[in-house]
């Protein structure tokens, strides 16, 4: 069985042990996934104990409502979606001033990228990091959202489509958003040094 | 989005086939405007992909499973359950007859605790009156020896009103020299008798010290038994 199936066919037994008030399968699944719920949830909210917060109370709403989770689809995907949606429900009222971005309105940053430099050639690889983690807390949620998901966890389209309830060619639209105001930010930081 | 930049896209999210991705590499090669929006972005999916990966802290783990953990009951609600919780009773005989062995011996050794213990309880006093009949005393009797000189006969025995003159109820026995003799009991009080020899002669006592005429012209021995 293929490690992916394998993991997939565990996480069901677990679930259906956790359905017969068995509290240490899930705790067992709450050890399987909660470095990604929370990855997830620090990289939506950029701070380490709210997302600690968001993603226990994912967890929280995954087990009072595991009744309801269909076991023909993964309860990763299940679980990540729950959780993305507290990280909006967390943007949408502790965040109520921040708007979306104006992707197109910074369409002229890429211009100036001169040619013969990269942002690994100015910029160290920490100081990269920083920069990115810091213009990826600054893209519009549901832009964050996709660029995270596709490029941080590593998730197809479809497990992504899943997820978000939302179209693939959306999604691409999205996460190519993303990935274009990301490269116009590290760009304009090699200009400006 | 433009043509260029469509195809940087579907490069970066692979979905270029063969063809498609020698035509693209062949048009950044030639295009250095377009090498490097590729460059610019291939940099971010790439440092995307090693940004450090936060591990959850230990607390963080242990109050989550804590906050899911049921609800421990309290000390009624763990008799209530005790209670009523439905039991299904598993047997087999040989255990039924070790749980019977067992009842028994306990039954034994109980009864054998409690049997002194019945001994020591007091039991109510039963009416003066009513020990005063059921124990009531026999009256004291004297014993009075009879005596008869008469060597010639084979039985002799003696008849009066303590024994309701039946001759045959008290024999007496013969003694060396002739001598009958015989000791009764009698409660105090006047009696009459007379000796009956061989079971047909009757006689009165010679030796008695008061006679008493029976009303048919012969006398009766009178014996006075006092304590």
């Amino acid at each position: 069985m293929p490690l992916d199936q394998q993991a997939v066919s565990e996480d069901a037994q677990l679930v259906a042990r956790s359905l017969k008030q068995d509290h240490e399968a899930f705790g067992q699944l709450i050890d399987r996934h909660a470095p990604a719920i929370v990855n997830l949830a620090y990289r939506m909210v950029g701070n380490r104990a709210e997302a600690e917060d968001l993603a226990q109370e994912s967890f929280l709403t995954a087990f009072k409502a595991l009744s309801t989770f269909r076991a023909d689809s993964k309860f990763s995907t299940w679980l990540y979606r729950i959780a993305a949606n507290k990280c909006k429900d967390w943007l949408r009222t502790k965040r109520p001033g921040q708007g979306p971005y104006d992707l197109d309105a910074d369409e002229v940053l890429d211009s100036h990228v001169a040619e013969h430099r990269t942002p690994e050639i100015l910029l160290s690889q920490q100081q990269v990091a920083q920069e990115l983690e810091q213009a990826i807390q600054r893209l519009p949620p549901l832009y964050r959202e996709a660029f995270v998901l596709k490029h941080i966890e590593g998730l197809s389209y479809e497990e992504m489509e899943e997820i978000l309830s939302v179209n693939g060619d959306t999604l691409k639209m999205r996460v190519y958003k993303g990935r274009l105001q990301l490269s116009r930010e590290l760009a304009s930081l090699n200009l400006s040094r | 989005m433009n043509d260029h930049e469509l195809l940087i896209q579907r490069f970066l999210d692979q979905n270029l086939n063969p063809e498609e991705r020698v035509a693209f590499l062949q048009a950044v090669d030639a295009d250095t405007t377009l090498r490097r929006r590729w460059l610019n972005l291939e940099m971010v999916v790439a440092e995307a992909t090693r940004l450090p990966r936060i591990t959850p802290s230990p607390k963080f783990l242990q109050e989550l499973k804590a906050s899911l953990a049921p609800p421990s009951p309290s000390w009624w609600e763990r008799m209530y359950a005790a209670v009523t919780t439905p039991r299904t009773l598993e047997w087999n005989l040989a255990g039924a007859a070790a749980a019977a062995c067992v009842a028994i011996v306990s039954v034994a050794g109980l009864f054998a605790v409690i049997s002194p213990r019945v001994v020591e309880v007091q039991v109510p006093a039963i009416p003066a009156q009513t020990i005063a009949t059921s124990t009531k005393q026999e009256e004291p009797k004297v014993f009075v020896r009879l005596v008869l000189l008469q060597p010639g006969a084979r039985s002799v025995s003696v008849a009066g009103d303590f024994n309701g003159w039946d001759p045959t109820q008290t024999k007496l026995e013969r003694s060396d020299g002739g001598v009958w003799t015989a000791t009764i009991p009698l409660k105090p009080g006047r009696y009459q008798y007379m000796f009956v020899i061989d079971g047909k002669q009757w006689i009165a006592d010679p030796l008695a010290a008061e006679e008493a005429t029976d009303g048919f012209g012969a006398q009766n021995a009178v014996l006075d038994v006092a304590i």
